[in-house]
């Protein structure tokens, strides 16, 4: 299996560095062509032309566009993101305190995500042909219409504000300090042994996680219970069944790892999505991670940080696809075959 | 067909909440009580007129600068709808248009189109229209733009993947052996065959242009300032939480019946227009 | 002691509040050891025996009468119990073999979990067993092929596993619900034998369920018919193939295409048989409608069996007369004298590379080196088995496909380099008939839209001419012309096909390319087309490529055949004297795939009728 797999998955590492390559031209391309001046906006609006000018030239946008591109690009491959024109701070520092936190929020998130998909799937298929299902159904599509940002804002008035029983800003109470090391902040915790501090991140963990896991799992209940409902038509469900193979079995042993297929490729797409939605569920939770770095950018035309934390968002994305793609792969012997 | 669309109670349900909102969009100076941008400072944070301290002119409340909240919340409509249909017609054109293209020729255009795909794709809806707008600035037509920019994708993969089955279809041979143009084939045999799936998507996407407005206007980078818009409201409430808690539920409440209404009726399209689904009902 | 006993047994369907019954009144008994064969064309409820047996039906069915498997009662004893039967004493053999294998388990792993269930403690001696059990079905290399996947294997291997695991039990009753009608003709002979061979040696039961009456005879020991749910005959096999006492059996063997004679009609049963909603409509004797011995008194009341021989019995009235309906003799205008030459194919092959990505390709060679041609009139045939690249070379004639060597002249013009007035050229003079009827009819246009879709393209006709040229083509191929307004998910397998070939023939072309068009059809509807393709070609004048896996049918339409073997063609010449003296050891394998018993039978049947092959004017 490994010796198929592996070129598989090399192949689609150097499709994604393809990829980030395109993506960096583009993202360079949206913020330097397109009508907005980054040199203006990020000077106070007393500023004379003269000094916008002197400016411009101070970060190097008076030169072509190629070469600004290259420049670019140059540094970014020897590590150098640039310095934040609003923090006046290396980039690359920004993102890396930044990353972890995101990265803990949307894999807390992801877990829930797939533990209610998958649940809430099993449940849905089993109510199938009974008189709920026609209210269940529509259950999952009002979870359905409900995006993160709403559940985000929904939990707090009433798990933060009205009953006062979670934490709802930031990582930690203002009280308690960051532990030094890493900023995957709960990891860092557990492995330095101060569970008062993990078990207070948790907490402040829990309404964001939820918030984004729940929102996205209706999507992932609705393709489980669809293919489950297609994946029991075949055959060999039917065999099974006759060849006095229990229900369960049929369901667990046969049928829930073909309907897992279709359900994982979505998983992928959404986990993408989901990945994008820490952004406002960041800034409505005041959680320092990358979508309040990236918001904080937008607003202050923080250019050097935009891009840079786009390209962040990107990596992620292609690392969540390459993983989700291989789990496909184990788990799928016809495309593996080919 | 177009009869069992209409007696479909999902269909109905959301065409209903989709009518409301999009009559409260188009009538909003009429319907409005207030102006929504006119400010009143010495009654801000009212609560609605119901409660306690409620001011039965300001019938949900007003916010922090003492706007009329239900002025604003029908306001909002405006930008959500238009951004709505706008948005979602020309996303849908657009993956649409390459879908049938890249799914009925086949061949370099179709990976060409499948790799342009993929690079969306690498990024997260949310963090590419915001760095669109970025590099656009705020306005109505910029949102409408941003959205087409990044949503096409999602028509496109879903419907190349269809064109796809359809493509191997031999009535689509045969229609080519009838001496039927390419631009014929697609047009006659295969738009048909996905327009159920393309109406359905078109519903579903609305919602999510409705979505994706409130986040952008939530951080700022959607409409301008003096525009009332949902997600702006959401913001603003967040500063007042704990003095106007009512303020947050209000526009989120929109929101939510916006896309329910949408999704609602997507869903109800896909059942009653879904071949396989009607096939299976008959036998 | 019976295995089983069906006694009174009914399948019903409820639709609405109204339940019908979809099998009716089916009794017989199994002996052990010996094989009823179960024939009848498909909607008969041939299925629902098996299912029935397992109570494992499709929502809304319901079984009452008497089922008792070795004394026990099947429908009263609880479900559990019953679960407990099945893959132990009771196992069954599916009609598709790639989809009745669980796509993403291993073959190993499959036949692990059965032989876990069946009680075998170790790991080690289920995979001991597991091997025993693939070397006894003749799979080869049993340790790969446990590690392997369903689709990395064929059709037939497949099925071998499932027929290993169906033995593994030893079970006393095996159910063979149509297992070889998925396969290739060479593959078909040798799952039979080897289902033959096991149950032989096991002493087991076997309820063998087939659309071939012929297979059918071949097999079994008892032959039970079923028609509309209701049994039609039952009997020794031997008897009921050498004298068949109901109508329905009698029709459906002279109906029935042979390779080793060609001139004799093939009988065509009009109409078709009634679904579950027309049951309730016909009055007395199911057969009634479509039957050639009918009189009034069938109409009176349900024909009950009765006997006509030593275990033989018949639900017919009038069975003493079934000897006499004849096949009709072909006809002088079935023949046609040959025209000018319309088509030469020289040293054609087709490559395809399939792109992956942007710039990645691969190369395959479906079609080498073909040379034929064609003449007004005439048709020809193109056998071979799936993959051997007989579509390949329609789709090239029609100019669907281009070829990547050699020259395609039509009607005195090149067109082998698929420019726009070469495709004008050929979709004037060629024309194809589909092989999926299904696929082949967009189900959103109406019949009379499909059928004038020429007219369509060429962009004059009002919608007033099409439905006039519609309803002359309907009448053509024996279609009502109401039938043109309605849509294709509104019409019967044969129906559709009707309507494809009507479509082909709208441009009137010279030459029709038909693949396939009458496989996964019934006999007798394949009859009906069969006769339906000659009477067309007396009336109207045009030469036919018939591309087809079943030998029978090509012996009966073509006078020419081409074997194809892996994109070339091995042996070709007229159809007698490929089919009686074959010279390439392909055709041989080919032929000798044909059920047995058979030669003998169409020697009978020549007899009667007063030719002898040696008759045959090619
Ligand atoms: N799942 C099902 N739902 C409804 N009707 C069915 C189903 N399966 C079979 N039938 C009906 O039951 C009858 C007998 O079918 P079946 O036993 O499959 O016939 P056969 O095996 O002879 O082709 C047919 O009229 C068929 O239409
Ligand atoms: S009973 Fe009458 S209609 Fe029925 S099969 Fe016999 S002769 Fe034909
Ligand atoms: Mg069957």
């Amino acid at each position: 299996m490994l010796t198929t797999i592996v070129p598989l998955i090399g192949r689609r590492l150097i499709a994604s560095i393809f990829i980030l390559l395109v993506v960096s031209v583009l993202l360079f391309l949206v913020l330097h062509v397109l009508p907005v001046d980054p040199a203006a906006m990020s000077m106070p609006p007393t500023a004379t032309i003269a000094e916008i000018e002197a400016h411009r030239r101070e970060m190097g946008m008076d030169q072509p566009l190629w070469d600004q591109y290259a420049i670019w690009l140059v540094k970014l491959l020897q590590g150098d993101l640039g310095t934040s024109i609003h923090f006046k701070r290396s980039v690359w520092g920004l993102i890396a305190d930044a990353l972890p936190a995101t990265i803990e929020l949307a894999f807390l998130s992801m877990l829930i995500a797939t533990v209610f998909g998958i649940g809430g799937g099993l449940l849905l298929f089993a109510s199938r042909g009974s008189y709920a299902e026609p209210a269940i159904d529509l259950v999952t599509i009002v979870l359905l219409s409900i995006p993160e940002f709403l559940w985000a804002l929904f939990f707090i008035l009433i798990f933060g504000v009205a009953l006062n029983v979670l934490p709802f800003t930031g990582r930690l109470d203002a009280d308690l300090r960051l532990p030094e090391g890493s900023n995957f902040l709960l990891l860092n915790a557990l492995f330095s042994g101060q569970f008062a501090i993990f078990w207070n991140a948790l907490k402040h963990m829990v309404l964001p996680c939820f918030a984004l896991g729940i929102a996205f799992s209706p999507a992932i209940m609705r393709v489980l219970r669809s293919s489950l409902i297609d994946v029991y038509q075949d055959d060999y469900i039917h065999l099974a069944r006759l060849r006095g193979v229990t229900e369960t079995r049929i369901l667990l042993g046969h049928a829930l790892k073909n309907a897992i297929l279709p359900t994982l490729s979505l998983m992928g797409v959404q986990f993408g999505f989901l990945f994008g939605g820490t952004l406002l569920v960041e800034v409505i939770f005041s959680y320092p991670g990358l979508g309040s770095v990236m918001v904080d950018a937008v607003r202050n035309a923080d250019l050097p940080i935009i891009q840079a934390v786009g390209l962040a968002y990107c990596v992620v994305v292609l690392v969540i696809n390459t993983v989700v793609d291989t789990l496909y792969l184990v788990l799928n012997p016809k495309l593996r075959a080919q | 067909m177009l009869r069992s669309v209409f007696r479909s109670s999902r269909v109905l349900i959301g065409l209903t909440i989709v009518g409301i909102l999009v009559v409260c969009a188009i009538f909003a100076p009429l319907i409005a009580p207030h102006d929504p941008n006119e400010q009143n400072l010495v009654s801000i944070l009212l609560p609605p007129a119901w409660s306690e301290g409620g001011d039965p002119s300001f019938l949900l409340g007003t916010d922090s600068l003492g706007r009329d909240v239900l002025s604003r919340l029908i306001f909002g409509a405006r930008v959500a709808m238009t951004v709505a249909v706008l948005a979602s017609l020309g996303a849908m054109i657009v993956g649409a248009v390459l879908a049938y293209i890249a799914g009925y020729f086949g061949g370099r255009i179709d990976a060409l189109i499948g790799r342009a795909v993929d690079v969306w794709m690498s990024f997260p809806p949310v963090i590419l229209s915001l760095i669109l707008m970025v590099g656009l600035g705020v306005g109505l037509r910029n949102v409408i733009f941003a959205i087409v920019a990044v949503d096409w994708t999602r028509f496109c993969r879903v419907i190349r993947s269809e064109v796809l089955v359809v493509r191997r279809k031999d009535y689509i041979a045969a229609a080519q052996l009838m001496g039927f143009s390419h631009p014929r084939v697609i047009v006659k045999e295969i738009v048909p065959a996905t327009l159920p799936l393309l109406i359905t998507l078109l519903s579903m996407e609305m919602g999510i242009a409705v979505i994706v407005e409130a986040i952008l206007s939530f951080v700022g980078m959607s409409v301008s300032a003096n525009t009332p818009a949902w997600g702006q409201m959401v913001a603003d409430a967040r500063q007042t939480i704990y003095e106007a808690p009512w303020n947050l539920f209000l526009p989120i409440f929109a929101i939510f019946l916006a896309v329910l209404g949408f999704n609602i009726l997507g869903d109800g399209l896909r059942r009653t227009l879904d071949v396989r689904l009607i096939a299976r009902g008959r036998t | 002691m019976s295995i089983l006993a069906v006694d009174n047994l009914e399948v019903s369907a409820r639709i609405g509040t109204a339940r019908i019954p979809v099998v009716s009144g089916l009794g017989f008994t199994l002996q052990r050891g010996s094989v009823l064969g179960v024939v009848g064309e498909s909607g008969a409820g041939k299925s629902m025996i098996g299912r029935a047996i397992a109570q494992i039906l499709p929502q809304g069915f319901s079984v009452t009468g008497g089922l008792s498997f070795l004394g026990q009662d099947l429908i009263g004893m609880p479900a559990e119990q019953r679960r407990m039967l099945l893959g132990r004493d009771i196992a069954f053999v599916p009609q598709e073999p790639l989809s009745g294998l669980n796509p993403v388990l291993t073959i190993g792993a499959q036949i692990d979990e059965h032989l876990a269930r069946l009680g075998i403690g170790a790991k080690r001696a289920r995979r001991d067993y597991a091997l025993d059990m693939l070397n006894a079905v003749r799979l080869p290399r049993p340790a790969d092929i446990l590690g392997k996947y369903a689709h990395q294997l064929s059709g037939g291997m497949c099925q071998r596993v499932l027929i290993a695991m169906a033995f593994a039990s030893r079970p006393k009753l095996l159910i063979a619900d149509e297992p070889t009608t998925a396969l290739d003709v060479t593959t078909q002979s040798r799952i039979v034998e080897l289902i033959r061979d096991l149950q032989r040696s096991e002493g087991t039961s076997v309820i063998f369920i087939t659309h071939d009456l012929r297979l059918a005879a071949d097999i079994s020991d008892q032959v039970l018919v079923l028609y509309a749910g209701r049994l039609a005959e039952y009997g020794p096999a031997k008897e009921i193939f050498a004298d068949a006492a109901h109508p329905y059996t009698r029709c459906l063997q002279l109906s029935n295409p042979s390779v080793h004679a060609s001139r004799i009609g093939l009988y065509s049963l009009p109409d078709r048989m009634p679904g579950i909603s027309a049951l309730g409509s016909i009055a007395g004797c199911l057969f009634g409608p479509r039957c050639p011995n009918v009189i009034d008194a069938c109409r009176e009341k349900t024909p009950r069996a009765v006997s006509v021989g030593e275990g033989h019995d018949v639900a017919c009235i009038r069975s003493d007369l079934t000897a006499r309906i004849d096949p009709p003799l072909r006809q002088a205008i079935d023949k046609k004298p040959y025209g000018a030459s319309l088509l030469t194919v020289e040293s054609v092959s087709k490559t395809f590379s399939m792109t992956s990505g942007i710039f990645r390709r691969t190369n395959f060679q479906a079609v080498r080196n073909i040379n034929f041609t064609l003449q007004q009139n005439e048709f020809v045939g193109i056998v071979g088995e799936s993959g051997s690249g007989k579509s390949t070379v329609a789709r090239l004639l029609c100019g669907l496909e281009t070829a990547t060597e050699g020259k395609l002249v039509l009607a005195g013009r090149d067109v082998t380099g698929g420019d726009k007035v070469s495709r004008q050229h050929q979709r004037a003079h060629i024309q194809m008939v589909f092989q999926d009827p299904q696929s082949a009819l967009n189900p959103r246009r109406s019949v009379a839209s499909i059928i004038t879709q020429a007219m369509e393209a060429a962009g004059q006709a009002t919608w007033r001419d099409r439905l006039a040229k519609a309803e002359a083509l309907l009448h053509e191929v024996g279609l009502p012309s109401d039938a043109a307004l309605r849509f294709p998910s509104e019409l019967s397998g044969g129906q559709k096909q009707r309507v494809n070939i009507a479509r082909a023939l709208c441009r009137a072309p010279e030459i029709l390319v038909a693949d396939e068009i009458v496989s996964g059809l019934d006999v007798s509807v394949q009859a009906q087309l069969l006769n339906l393709l000659l009477r067309l070609r007396s009336e109207r004048s045009f030469s036919m490529v018939l591309i087809s896996h079943d030998l029978a049918v090509v012996r009966y339409l073509c006078d020419r055949v081409f074997v194809m073997h892996k994109g070339e063609f091995v042996e070709a010449g007229p159809t007698a004297d490929v089919f009686d003296h074959p010279q390439h050891p392909y055709t041989e394998s080919l032929l000798a795939a044909v059920p047995r018993d058979f030669v003998a039978d169409a020697a009978r049947r020549d007899r009667r009728n007063g030719i002898s092959p040696a008759d045959e004017i090619v």
